[in-house]
Formats: C-alpha cells, sequence, structure tokens
C-alpha cells in the first residue's frame, strides 16, 4: 500500500514538473528570446554563485577543521611515527596554499571574466615562459617531497638487526580474529603452517619444532614495552587481512602463503596516552584494514603499552606453547 | 537523399579498404599485452620456493616445425593469388589448413605427455608451473582456433574462385593473424624452454 | 545492413534503433545504458549511506529495495560488502568507462575528425552489445543465491575465490567474472575502432595538429585500454581456474571453514600486480576523456584558445604514459621490496607534473576570457575544482611513507571519489549538456541545469570531504559500521552528516535524470550550431543521417580553436567571434594559435 502510495505521489511530481517546465518554456519563448540563449545577465548570475560558492568552500573547510580538528588520531606513540607526522605536515603545508591559490585564481577569473556584450577576449594561445614556469616550479617541489618521503620510507622499513634487543611478535590474522604469539625466550618462532591446525592449535604451530616450546600465545589483547623496538612478523590463514594500528602509524598486510614483516618502537605507554588525550577509555587498537568478509568491521585486539617491568611481569604469567 | 543512400554503400566499401589492417594490427597488440600479463605472471610466480623447473615435452618441437611450415606454406599460397596461379593457391591454402589441425592434435599428444609424466593441470599434486605449461598453450591453441576459422573461410573462398590478384584483403588479414600465431608460439615455446 | 535496398527513412526499426552500426545511435545506447547502470550505481551508494550514517537504524526503504539482503529494515553486513562492491563495478566500469567513453567517443571521433563512420561498424555495433549484455549479467548477478560479488571492486583473492569465506564469491562472482569478461571485449572493441578511425579516416586538412583536444584524449585513452585491459583479463581468467578448476595461481596454505585447502604454491600478490597494471590506468581512462571534454567546452564558453594546446596534448600524453608504470603505489603495505616501493613512490609523483600543466593550462584559458555560463560549462569548471582538490591529497597517497598510515582509509575514499569518480562524472554530465543538442537534436532546460550543478557540487564536497577527516582519524574503509569501537565513537556525526549530503545528491541526481527525459523528447529544437563552436560536429545537419555530411565531406583549414581572432585593425577576422575549422586561413593568417 505505501509502495503504491509513493508510486503516484511520484507520478504526481512528474506530471507537475512537466507542466510547470512547459509554462515556463511558453513564457520565455513568447518573450521573444530563444530560451537557450545565455544572457549576460545570467552568467553574472552564475558568476556571482561562483564566488559565494569559493567562500562557502573555504568556509567549510575551515569549519571541519575547527570542529572536527581534535577527533584526528593523537600525537604518535611510535617512534618512526613522529617522523611520519612530520611528513605528513611538510606535505600539507605545500597541498593547501596550492589548494587555496589555484581555487582563488579559478573562480576569481571565472567571475570577473563572466560574459559581456561589450568585451572581446583576449587571443592567447599559448606562451612558452609561462608553461617553462609552471612546469618548473610543481617539479622542484615535487623533488623536495619525494626526497624526505623516500629517507623517511627507508628508515621505516629497514629491518631491525638481530643483535639489538628487541620484541618478537608474530601476529596472525583470520576469519575474524588476530592471534598473537611472542617468540618467547630462544627469540625465536616456531614453524607454523595451516596443515598443523588442529584443535586447541589454532594459530598451526609445529609441535615437533624446538623454537615452538617456550613460543608464547596470548589472547584478546597483547602487551608492548616502551623504547624497546618490536619486530612484527603478520601471516594469515585465510584471506588477506591488513594489521592496521593507526596511533603508531603502522599497517601492514598479512598474506596467506607468505609472512610479512614491520617494526617500530612504542614510545608513549597507555597510561601516559589516557592523560594526553584526556579520556580514560583510551586503548591502542590493532584492527582489520583489508576486506576479509562479514564481519570485518568487527576485528579487533587491544593493544597496552607499559614500562618494560611491567611488560616482563605480564609476560612471565602467560602459559608457554609447550607447556599445553 | 538517394546521393546519400548511394554514397553509403561506398564509403563503407573504402572505409573497409582503408582501416581492415589496422584494426587487426591494433587487435594483435591486444593479444600481445594479454600473453605479456600472462609470462609476467610466470616470471612473479617463479619467485616462489616450491616452483619446480619443468621439462618441455618433445611434442611441442613437432608443434614448432609444424606451425612455422605452416606460415611458409600460407605465404606461398599469399604469392600465388598475386600472381593468378589460382589453383595452386588454393592447394597451399588447404596444407596449411591441414599443417594448423595436425598442429593442434600434436598440442594434445603434449599434453598427453605432460600427464603421464605427473605434470597436473590441477588439483593437489600440482604446481602452478605445471599449470602455467597446459594455460599458456591452451590459450595460444584458443586463439589458433580463430585462425583456424579464417583458414575455412579462405579455402571455401577460394574454391569458390572469389580471389584475384587485385582482390586479395581477406587472405591478407587472414595470412597476418596465421604468422601473428606462429610467431607467438615460438615466443612461448622459447619462454617455457628457458625461462619457466 | 544494406541501405540501398530500402532508402533509410524506411529501415526497419530493429536495424535502425536495436542493431544499428551508426555511431551516433551507437552513442546514444551507450548513453543511455550507461545512466542507467550509473543511477543504480548511485541508489546503492545512497542505501549503504544510510547504514553508515545511521548504524542499525531500520528503514522502510531498504526493506523494499533490498528485500531478502536486509532483514527488520537493516542491511546484512556481507550484503552491505556486496552493495559497495557492486557500486564500484558499476561506476567505475559501467557508467565511466563504457558510458563515458562509449558515448563521447562514439559520437565526436567521426564529427569531429570528419569521417562518415567508425572504422567498422560491425565491430562497433558488437562493442555495444557486449557491454549490454555484459550490463544485464552483472544486473542478474544481484538476485542469484549467496548474493552478488562481495570482495570489493578489486576482488582479491583469497577473498573472491572461496565461497567458504562470503557467500558472495559463489554463483555472484563467477556472473561477475563473466560479466567483465564480456565488458573487456566490449571495452577493446570499442578501443580499436576508436585508434584505428582517429588515425586513418580524418578528412582532408586535417592533421594530428588540427585535432580537438577531445580526440586526443580519446586516442591516448583508447591506446591505454588496448594496453591495459587484456591484462585485467588474464588477471580474471587465472582467477577463473583458481576458482572452478583447482589450480593454486593465486592460493596457499589456506585454512578455512575447518579444512586445510589443498592449493598451494600461489600468491595473492600476483593477482593485486595484474590487477593494478589495468587498475591504475584505468583510472586515467575515466579521466582523460573527461579532460578532453571539459577542454573543448572551457575553450568554447570562453570564447577563447585553449591555452597551451600542445601542451596539453604533451601533459595526456605524460600521464597516459606514467599510468602504465605507477600501479605499485597501491600496493605499499603488501611488504613489496622497499627499493620497489621508493621507485614507485617518485613515477606516481612524476604524474603530479603534468596534471599541475593541466591545471594552470585551464586556469589561463579563462583567464581574460568572455565567459558564457552554460550548465557545461559550470560543470567543467567543477571538474577543475575537483581535480585541484582530490589531485593534491594523491601526493599524501602516492608518497610511500605517508600511506602507510592512511592506505585503505576512508582518506582513500575522499580522494578517489573527488579525483576520480567527481571529476569523470563532472566530465561525462558536462559533455552531456554541450552535445545534447548535438544528440537529441533538442536542448536541456538551463535553470534546471543551473541547479542540478549547485546541488551537485555543493553536495558531492559535503559528502567526500568529511571523509579526508575520518581517514585521517584512522577509519578504515568498507567497514560496514564504526560503532564497534571505542576509537571511533565521536566520529558518528560526521557520518551522519555525509549521509544527508548523499540523499541531497541523489535528490539531485533527479533533476537531471527528469531533465534529460523531458528535453529528449519535448525539449526546444536546437539549432545547428547552439554555443558558436569552431569544430567539424556543427558543420553536420541536426537531423542525424547515415554518412553525417550529405556530398562531399569539408575540408579543414585551421585547428580549433580560433575564438576571438583579431585581425590588425582589432576586429574580428570574419565579424564573427568565431572561426569554424571548415574557413580557409585568410592572407599571412598563421594557424594553430599563431596571431
Amino acid at each position: 500500500m505505501i509502495a503504491l502510495v509513493a508510486i503516484v505521489a511520484v507520478l504526481l511530481v512528474i506530471a507537475t514538473a512537466v507542466q510547470i517546465l512547459k509554462i515556463a518554456e511558453l513564457r520565455a519563448t513568447e518573450s521573444g528570446k530563444e530560451i537557450y540563449e545565455i544572457s549576460a545577465k545570467q552568467s553574472k548570475a552564475q558568476a556571482f554563485l561562483l564566488m559565494v560558492f569559493l567562500v562557502a568552500y573555504f568556509g567549510f573547510f575551515a569549519w571541519q577543521v575547527w570542529k572536527w580538528g581534535g577527533l584526528m588520531l593523537p600525537v604518535s606513540a611510535s617512534e618512526h611515527g613522529v617522523g611520519v607526522d612530520e611528513l605528513m605536515n611538510i606535505t600539507l603545508w605545500f597541498i593547501i596554499p596550492v589548494f587555496i591559490i589555484t581555487h582563488i585564481f579559478l573562480f576569481w577569473f571565472s567571475y570577473k571574466y563572466s560574459f559581456s556584450e561589450t568585451r572581446k577576449a583576449l587571443f592567447f594561445s599559448h606562451s612558452n615562459k609561462l608553461e617553462m614556469f609552471w612546469t618548473i616550479i610543481p617539479s622542484v617541489a615535487l623533488t623536495v617531497l619525494i626526497l624526505v618521503g623516500l629517507s623517511n620510507w627507508n628508515k621505516i622499513m629497514t629491518p631491525i638487526s638481530s643483535e639489538t634487543e628487541h620484541v618478537l611478535l608474530e601476529v596472525c590474522g583470520q576469519q575474524f580474529m588476530w592471534g598473537a604469539r611472542y617468540a618467547g625466550k630462544d627469540g625465536k618462532l616456531g614453524r607454523a603452517s595451516v596443515e598443523y591446525i588442529e584443535g586447541v592449535n589454532a594459530l598451526g604451530i609445529d609441535v615437533s619444532d624446538e623454537n615452538s616450546k617456550d613460543d608464547k600465545i596470548v589472547k584478546g589483547e597483547f602487551h608492548l614495552p616502551v623504547g624497546v623496538p618490536v619486530q612484527f612478523v603478520f601471516r594469515s590463514q585465510d584471506v588477506l587481512h591488513s594489521a592496521y594500528m593507526p596511533h603508531f602509524r603502522a599497517q601492514m598486510n598479512c598474506v596467506p602463503g607468505l609472512k610479512t614483516q614491520f617494526n617500530f618502537t612504542p614510545t608513549i605507554t597507555t597510561a601516559e596516552m589516557k592523560e594526553k588525550t584526556q579520556n580514560e577509555n583510551f586503548e591502542y587498537i590493532l584492527l582489520c584494514n583489508k576486506i576479509c568478509g562479514a564481519a570485518h568491521y568487527n576485528m579487533q585486539m587491544n593493544i597496552v603499552v607499559e614500562s618494560k617491568e611491567d611488560y616482563e611481569k605480564w609476560l612471565a604469567e602467560q602459559k608457554e606453547f609447550g607447556a599445553e | 537523399m538517394t546521393t546519400i543512400s548511394l554514397d553509403n554503400i561506398k564509403y563503407k566499401a573504402e572505409i573497409r579498404q582503408k582501416t581492415a589492417k589496422p584494426l587487426l594490427w591494433i587487435g594483435l597488440i591486444s593479444i600481445v599485452m594479454f600473453f605479456a600479463g600472462l609470462t609476467s605472471a610466470l616470471i612473479v610466480s617463479k619467485s616462489n620456493s616450491i616452483w619446480i623447473k619443468l621439462e618441455v615435452p618433445s611434442m611441442f618441437f613437432i608443434s614448432t616445425i609444424l606451425i612455422l611450415f605452416s606460415s611458409l606454406t600460407y605465404q606461398l599460397s599469399m604469392s600465388f593469388t598475386k600472381n593468378n596461379q589460382l589453383k595452386f593457391a588454393t592447394i597451399t591454402t588447404i596444407l596449411t589448413f591441414v599443417l594448423g589441425i595436425s598442429f593442434t592434435v600434436t598440442q594434445f599428444y603434449a599434453w598427453q605427455q605432460l600427464y603421464q609424466s605427473g605434470i597436473f593441470w590441477a588439483g593437489e599434486q600440482s604446481n602452478p608451473s605445471g599449470s602455467y605449461f597446459y594455460a599458456l598453450t591452451a590459450l595460444h591453441l584458443l586463439h589458433l582456433f580463430a585462425g583456424l576459422i579464417s583458414l575455412l573461410v579462405v579455402v571455401t573462398k577460394s574454391l569458390l574462385k572469389k580471389y584475384s590478384p587485385t582482390n586479395v584483403l581477406g587472405i591478407q588479414l587472414s595470412l597476418t593473424y596465421w604468422h601473428f600465431l606462429t610467431a607467438l608460439w615460438v615466443y612461448l615455446f622459447f619462454f617455457l624452454k628457458f625461462i619457466a | 545492413m544494406s541501405a540501398h535496398q530500402h532508402p533509410h527513412e524506411e529501415q526497419d526499426f530493429l536495424f535502425k534503433y536495436v542493431f544499428s552500426q551508426d555511431h551516433k545511435m551507437i552513442s546514444k545506447q551507450f548513453l543511455i545504458t550507461g545512466f542507467i547502470m550509473g543511477f543504480i550505481g548511485l541508489s546503492m551508494s545512497t542505501l549503504f549511506r544510510l547504514q553508515l550514517g545511521f548504524p542499525g537504524e531500520s528503514f522502510w526503504i531498504i526493506d523494499f529495495l533490498l528485500g531478502s539482503w536486509a532483514e527488520n529494515g537493516v542491511m546484512l553486513p556481507d550484503k552491505y560488502l556486496a552493495l559497495v562492491t557492486m557500486h564500484g563495478t558499476i561506476m567505475v566500469f559501467f557508467l565511466l568507462t563504457a558510458g563515458l567513453s562509449g558515448t563521447f567517443s562514439n559520437l565526436l571521433i567521426p564529427l569531429q575528425i570528419g569521417a562518415r563512420d567508425m572504422a567498422s561498424g560491425f565491430l562497433n555495433m558488437l562493442s555495444y552489445w557486449f557491454f549490454f549484455v555484459s550490463s544485464v549479467i552483472m544486473l542478474i548477478s544481484l538476485g542469484v543465491e549467496g548474493g552478488a560479488a562481495s570482495a570489493g571492486w578489486t576482488i582479491y583473492p583469497p577473498l573472491s575465490a572461496l565461497p567458504q569465506a562470503i557467500p558472495g564469491s559463489g554463483l555472484g562472482m563467477t556472473l561477475w567474472l563473466v560479466a567483465m569478461a564480456i565488458f573487456i571485449a566490449s571495452s577493446l572493441l570499442g578501443s580499436l575502432n576508436y585508434i584505428v578511425t582517429i588515425l586513418n579516416l580524418r578528412t582532408k586538412g586535417m592533421t594530428m595538429t588540427r585535432l580537438p583536444l577531445t580526440i586526443w584524449s580519446f586516442l591516448i585513452t583508447a591506446i591505454v585500454g588496448v594496453i591495459s585491459f587484456p591484462v585485467l583479463l588474464a588477471a580474471a581468467l587465472l582467477l577463473v581456474f583458481d576458482r572452478s578448476f583447482g589450480t593454486s595461481f593465486y592460493l596457499s596454505d589456506i585454512y578455512i571453514g575447518g579444512q586445510v585447502l589443498e592449493h598451494s604454491g600461489g600468491s595473492p600478490i600476483l593477482f593485486e600486480h595484474l590487477f593494478w597494471f589495468l587498475g591504475h590506468p584505468e583510472v586515467y581512462i575515466v579521466l582523460l576523456p573527461a579532460l578532453g571534454i571539459t577542454s573543448e567546452i572551457v575553450s568554447t564558453m570562453s570564447r577563447k584558445p585553449i591555452f597551451g594546446y600542445r601542451a596539453m596534448i604533451t601533459s595526456m600524453l605524460a600521464i597516459g604514459f606514467l599510468s602504465a608504470i605507477v600501479w605499485g603505489h597501491h600496493m605499499f603495505v603488501t611488504g613489496m621490496n622497499p627499493f620497489l616501493g621508493a621507485v614507485f613512490t617518485f613515477t606516481t609523483l612524476l604524474i603530479a607534473i603534468p596534471s599541475a600543466v593541466k591545471v594552470f593550462n585551464y586556469i589561463t584559458t579563462l583567464w581574460k576570457g568572455n565567459i558564457k555560463f552554460s550548465p557545461a560549462m559550470l560543470f567543467s569548471i567543477g571538474l577543475v575544482s575537483t581535480f585541484i582538490s582530490g589531485g593534491l591529497t594523491g601526493l599524501i597517497l602516492g608518497d610511500s611513507a605517508l600511506d602507510i598510515n592512511v592506505h585503505d582509509t576512508y582518506f582513500v575514499v575522499g580522494h578517489f571519489h573527488i579525483v576520480m569518480g567527481l571529476s569523470g562524472i563532472f566530465g561525462m554530465i558536462a559533455g552531456v549538456y554541450h552535445w545534447f543538442p548535438k544528440i537529441f537534436g533538442r536542448m536541456l532546460n538551463n535553470n534546471l541545469g543551473n541547479a542540478h550543478f549547485w546541488i551537485t557540487i555543493v553536495s558531492s564536497y559535503g559528502i567526500f570531504f568529511p571523509m579526508h577527516f575520518l581517514g585521517l582519524a584512522g577509519v578504515p574503509r568498507r567497514y560496514y559500521t564504526n560503532s564497534e569501537f571505542p576509537l571511533f565513537e565521536n566520529l558518528l556525526d560526521i557520518n551522519t552528516l555525509i549521509t544527508w549530503f548523499a540523499i541531497l545528491a541523489f535528490a539531485g541526481q533527479l533533476i537531471f535524470f527528469f531533465n534529460f527525459v523531458y528535453s529528449a523528447l519535448r525539449g526546444p529544437k536546437a539549432p545547428q550550431n547552439p554555443w558558436k563552436g569552431n569544430s567539424l560536429e556543427w558543420t553536420t545537419g541536426v537531423k542525424h543521417i547515415h554518412g553525417n555530411w550529405p556530398g562531399e565531406i569539408p575540408t579543414v583549414h585551421r585547428w580549433p580553436y580560433d575564438y576571438s581572432k583579431l585581425n590588425e585593425n582589432g576586429d574580428y577576422v570574419t565579424g564573427e567571434d568565431f572561426i569554424p575549422q571548415i574557413v580557409p586561413l585568410g592572407e599571412g593568417e598563421l594557424d594553430g594559435g599563431g596571431h
């Protein structure tokens, strides 16, 4: 019934619109105008609206920054993340002025040179000087951005050398949860493969491998010591997942059949971050950022960053794999 | 209006004369990209640890000789037509067709050889390297079927004496495509032999 | 078609309207099919915006339209993904590739270069009918068991390969792959025709440097298509093999649904490489025609030559070339070799240079012009604005170090919808407003057109600009709802605002569809050259005839941008502010923008 009423209503609206349009066109034709002709007055009106739009657009931008600026990710909680944020700021300081200036020119020229019967447009078809100018300027700016960007990229992507003290942690994705495994005392992760998945051995760890005996599997959340580099190894059991830890500016895909890696050094503990964000409930989080199925939107694991002592205490309480 | 209708027939024939060959060539470029995509996929897959290096089955050598020979006979048929020796042209075209069919047969034998030596297309015991072998050759064969159909058309038309030294566009197109198939096969053969 | 047997007025309906080989009719068919698909894609996005803006709330319309995909007026999580996937596929391929290129390449290539028709009318007809069949299969896939494909428009395996992973990867994905294979065939047939027609069938005097920029953009688009679409076909075929025959090109070490799959030795990353080798050029397949169309409109409506004609061509060539070597920037976080990442960052950011040149040239074309604001012109200005707004954020995403944190977040969604979605759509709509008189012989209503523009630009920035903020707050894309995370609690307001703008945008398009249908049937009759343009299509009659020009095809004597050209006395050379391409050069007059 509702559908029927809706359809009738839509038909009525269309019929009315047709009639109105017809009347409007008849009136225009009677007054002797070609209705598709665009008069100087009409052009001016649109040009004026373009200027209004320009102001509104900038206003909307500023309003969003003012209103939502505080909701953005807090200060980076990892060492390399500070560099990423700096690079982001440099890029933004380049992008935003370009955005504003080009828009001003675009809309100002549209407004200023809107149609007039008396003026003639300038026949100006090319200028090598100008074109050189605006090829070279972006090239120089981009060279700077590329160089700064790449030096950051290289820093982020350099693996930790095995001699430095670090935590080795494996994160494994499956529909729709995360599993985490610490390398244990020997600092080595035991072999793992989907073939070994059975019953409680949900991560598919090879029981016969000596290295796996002291591995520690944790659920629900994993802890990291502040100031110590963490070497992550990522795996997936079924489809692609992506381990995304926004507060640490870290992300890496988890690929079935392939091990990927990433490392960072946490710099701010959860407790400190609670203070900084003035949010009692603040938690670091690991979430999935690659479409992986129906419950993709709800695949998360908490991360706790704490002092090295607390971390070691917590880790000692976790069971070793071999003990199960 | 009648003048336009008359023009109509004329311009269509003219357009065809002018554009048939470039259309074919650009079509060939897209086929090249298709196989380029597949062969570069193979190169990427090769870096995987469980990749197995395979021997090219001996039957593929015979395929290669057959298809090279068929290109030669087809080219001969073209020059016979141009010299107005239409009977020889028909014979060589039919010979080409027969060679094309024999090529197809050797492909099937080659797959049998592969299968018997334990290289499977799919399933638990298969390896991507084997699957690529089958996929690449089968997709080439699929394109060859289109070539065989064009050959059939040319054979029929030459039996019906539709061609003359000045009217060879149809043969020309089919010939170009056939040479392309030969070149593609030779590329795939060497690719499978030395890269895969 | 045998026109000599009956005069073409008497041609049967079937050959005139259905199996037509005439480029103008095929163009109309592409336009209308494309718009119907576009409308479906748009409606889908409005529906899933309801879920995002008001998560978990019940809507009568969702129950009504989605049926078994919803429960109590709330769409199901996996069907949300199906909607997102189909929205992306339809918009990118069916509206902005086939709808845009198919319509305008078909309409304008023969008309603007002075050709009787396309190189092969038959292949051209096939191209449309493949597109039509592909569209129908894609729509049928919405109704099959398990639902339509739900693995995202990028259909990354293993998700797209395994029905155990998501129901949409069953029959729905099979149909998706079939539809796309046919679509690729359609696109290739079209591209072949466009390239050969442009290279071989230009009229006398139409040198490559006298071609309108529209034609240049269609040419480069078609070349990019011929090079990249076959690779997508290869990628899709290997996926079909994996899905249907049990090969292991993309699959390895998978445990799902309680069992280990027998696939081994493949890699999903391989699919990503093959997919994005098309996927990135595809962005420019969408964008370049839009840029070509608006270049033409901006010049005509400003009554000025396009500034830097040769630089515009060079930029498009550079963009076309670079587009083929940047695909890796979609894969910075797949664990690719860091050095490779650096190379892709470099090539990606290089694209900014030709893009910047294009923007500055647009702006300089406006400078000291005499601009008439038709709806087409407004949309063209809108395109320049979206091209800037969306292009600049590309500098962030293209930089591998920055991409780590914004990859696959709403920042990306905002970026590509503005730079590719909006620019593509604005270019297409601008083209429809500008060439409607050529397509249907009638005029669109300007006032409705203006209203359509203002609603569209305001609402689309209202939708996509805030998405950048969501992305910077760390919200991943393709999430059914954000309410599962305390982290995103405060962001619901943003999502609600976006949804309101989405509803407004949808309403705005209804105005356009109304205007379109009304004007095509009842609109005022168009004059031959309503915008006083120079290019050849305006020398043909309003009524469509086969072969386009009765008698001889006109000869071309000059480039298409002689607007407001003055002689020594400061008067217009021909007394009017435009000189069509068919007017011979005067004594001592230079061609191609020489004064």
